[in-house]
């Protein structure tokens, strides 16, 4: 297990590696200067300026140069600042010299995306293994085929006409639900119960959308894992000795079903990630996705570099978690893998 | 063909797909006005008989820019998955025959690309191009070749040792022509699913591309950029918002649906589990 984890760890730095490279080098493919853009919000900026901003991004370097000096900041966690928004740091909080904290813009986005995600994910694998489950048991009878048909359509549905549909149902027409940001004026002044049931009414929304792609591929998942394991000898052995049927299904079968699952997990986060910029823009809620998005539209390039670094990084630990976890609960591969 | 038309999905997902087909070549002769035509006196009108469904928030006639939206998304969807296809089965192919460090390197590649958020990446390329239908085309086939890689290279792998391939190397075929004519004519199922899933997958990326306004650009009408308005006009116009998502749904259903019919249809493994 020791071997395994050392391994692991040391395929990440080659990879860790080339995402830095991906993401320094789709910034440079944009056409001219980014400083041209920079003093385009500021029509005051001077040329002098100009080559201060040049030099502090040292864009008047070699592009290798440039390189070796960002990575070297991106060790130290260090992504610069914003262009826009008051210049605050990209990554985390700054003290200056009067002790005043700046908070850091991915800082204060990252928390929530998480959070969104993570409900949902909770709510995809709880919906999505009962339908799943269901589907496998009932094969090509009544329940196998609605199922089947409303993960197909699950699957083709744009979240962000859903997502306005919805709105436009549980918003505007019938005022049920709020329908943007997080939290209702005077928030702060609720009490600590109403401000859960505030931040909850704001999330069931924005969290339903989020879930249903992976809902729907989900299910699709565990139905046809669980046909290959209910045709595997074991299974055969369990009712033969006279197991009850539901003991048989979720006992063993779900069971063996569900380990290959974790690895889907780690998978499926550089969607998620990338699956909040519709929702999270529609919402108006300032999540990563949003963020990005808005910074791509000022091209406000460090917060662009810093959120696609960012995003990878956490693609990769939570691939590194999954494999782990995979390896821990199941001794074929933990054996394996250690001779 | 013949056993495709005794599969219910791959059948609805071909007439599906053959239907909007019809309609993005006779969109000129169906649509009942010019798309682009603005008429100042017919702003929002709800869906009637002369506007089946409607008008936008300019008075054009949203069932003319839907037929032609079609055109869009056949476009982008072929030509993003033909550009995600020729890199990943290249690269797939030469990763699977020639193993060892070319493999290695490759596949760590593939590693890297997935783990990259792609709609992060589509947009911070976009951002930083003009967005144009082709920019988006380009741009979604360069993010999305890496699972054919790795099903191409798969493929390869298991195909490689088989005695038919070293037979033809014994006999001095050349490495082109064990690809060309030996390997990739058997590796064609996988390649052939997947590019129909995927041009499921680039269609929604497309749709939810030009909602955020950095598609296809006004005028050209596409079904996302139509979305655009109908979140704006959320409290007055439903039909805005309604159909062209209903259009891309079908769509994309359509794909997927022919996409795991043709699965079931050519994958043997499944023909026996199905008797």
């Amino acid at each position: 297990m020791l071997n395994y984890l050392i391994k692991r760890l040391l395929w990440m730095i080659p990879m860790l590696i080339g995402i830095s490279l991906i993401s320094f080098f789709i910034m440079h493919l944009a056409p001219g200067d980014i400083t041209a853009s920079e003093s385009a919000f500021n029509p005051k900026a001077s040329e002098e300026s100009r080559q201060k901003l040049r030099a502090l991004y040292n864009l008047d370097k070699p592009l290798t140069t440039q390189y070796g000096l960002w990575l070297k900041r991106i060790m130290k966690l260090d992504f610069g600042n914003s262009f826009a928004s008051h210049q605050r740091p990209v990554l985390w909080e700054t003290k200056d010299a009067k002790g005043n904290v700046t908070k850091g813009m991915i800082q204060d986005a990252l928390p929530i995306t998480l959070m969104i995600n993570l409900i949902g994910l909770l709510i995809i694998f709880s919906i999505s293994i009962f339908l799943g489950v269901t589907s496998a048991v009932n094969q090509n009878k009544w329940p196998d085929r609605l199922i089947t048909i409303i993960v197909f359509i699950g699957f083709a549905v744009p979240g962000f006409w859903l997502a306005l549909l919805l709105m436009y149902w549980t918003g505007v027409t019938h005022s049920w639900l709020p329908i943007s940001g997080l939290h209702s004026v005077g928030y702060e002044k609720m009490g600590h119960i109403a401000q859960y049931v505030d931040l909850f009414k704001h999330l069931i929304l924005p969290v339903s959308i989020s879930s249903l792609g992976g809902l729907a591929s989900i299910s699709l998942y565990v139905r046809n894992g669980m046909l290959d394991v209910l045709q595997q000898e074991f299974i055969t052995t369990a009712r033969a000795k006279g197991l009850t049927e539901n003991k048989v299904i979720y006992g063993h079968a779900l069971r063996n079903t569900l380990l290959p699952l974790i690895t889907l997990i780690g998978l499926s986060i550089p969607g998620l990630i990338g699956g909040s910029v519709i929702g999270e823009s529609i919402f108006a809620i300032s999540g990563m996705g949003k963020l990005f998005f808005d910074a791509v539209l000022m091209r406000d390039f460090p917060v662009v570099m810093g959120i696609l670094t960012i995003g990878s990084v956490l693609t990769l630990f939570g691939n590194l978690i999954a494999d782990i976890g995979y390896a821990w609960v199941d001794p074929r591969i933990r054996r394996g893998i250690s001779n | 063909m013949k056993n495709l038309t005794q599969n219910p999905l791959a059948l609805s997902g071909l007439i599906i797909i053959i239907a909007i087909l019809f309609i993005a070549i006779f969109a000129p002769w169906l649509s009942p006005y010019d798309p682009n035509y603005i008429d100042i006196q017919s702003i929002l009108l709800p869906p009637s008989l002369s506007h089946f469904m409607g008008t936008d928030g300019l008075g054009r006639d949203v069932f003319s820019r839907m037929l032609y939206g079609s055109r869009i998304s056949l476009l982008v969807g072929f030509v993003a998955v033909g550009i995600a296809t020729v890199i990943g089965t290249f690269l797939g192919a030469i990763a699977g025959f020639y193993r060892g460090y070319t493999d290695s390197i490759i596949m760590r590649f593939v590693d890297i690309m997935l783990s990259i958020p792609t709609f992060f990446l589509i947009l911070a390329v976009i951002a930083f191009l003009t967005p144009s239908i082709w920019n988006i085309m380009i741009v979604i086939g360069l993010t999305s070749w890496m699972g054919v890689t790795r099903l191409v290279r798969a493929e390869f792998l298991s195909l490689r040792n088989r005695e038919y391939i070293l037979a033809a190397e014994a006999m001095g075929a050349s490495d082109y022509r064990l690809i060309a004519k030996h390997l990739l004519p058997n590796s064609l199922t996988p390649i052939i699913v997947s590019s129909v899933l995927g041009i499921a997958s680039a269609v929604l990326t497309e749709s939810g591309l030009s909602f955020l306004g950095l598609g296809v650009q006004a005028p050209q009408s596409s079904w996302g950029n139509i979305l655009t308005d109908g979140k704006e006009y959320i409290q007055f116009a439903w039909w805005l918002s309604l159909f062209p998502g209903l259009a891309i749904l079908i769509t994309v259903l359509g794909y997927n649906l022919l996409g795991e019919g043709l699965r079931d249809l050519l994958d043997p493994k499944n023909k026996n589990q199905k008797k």
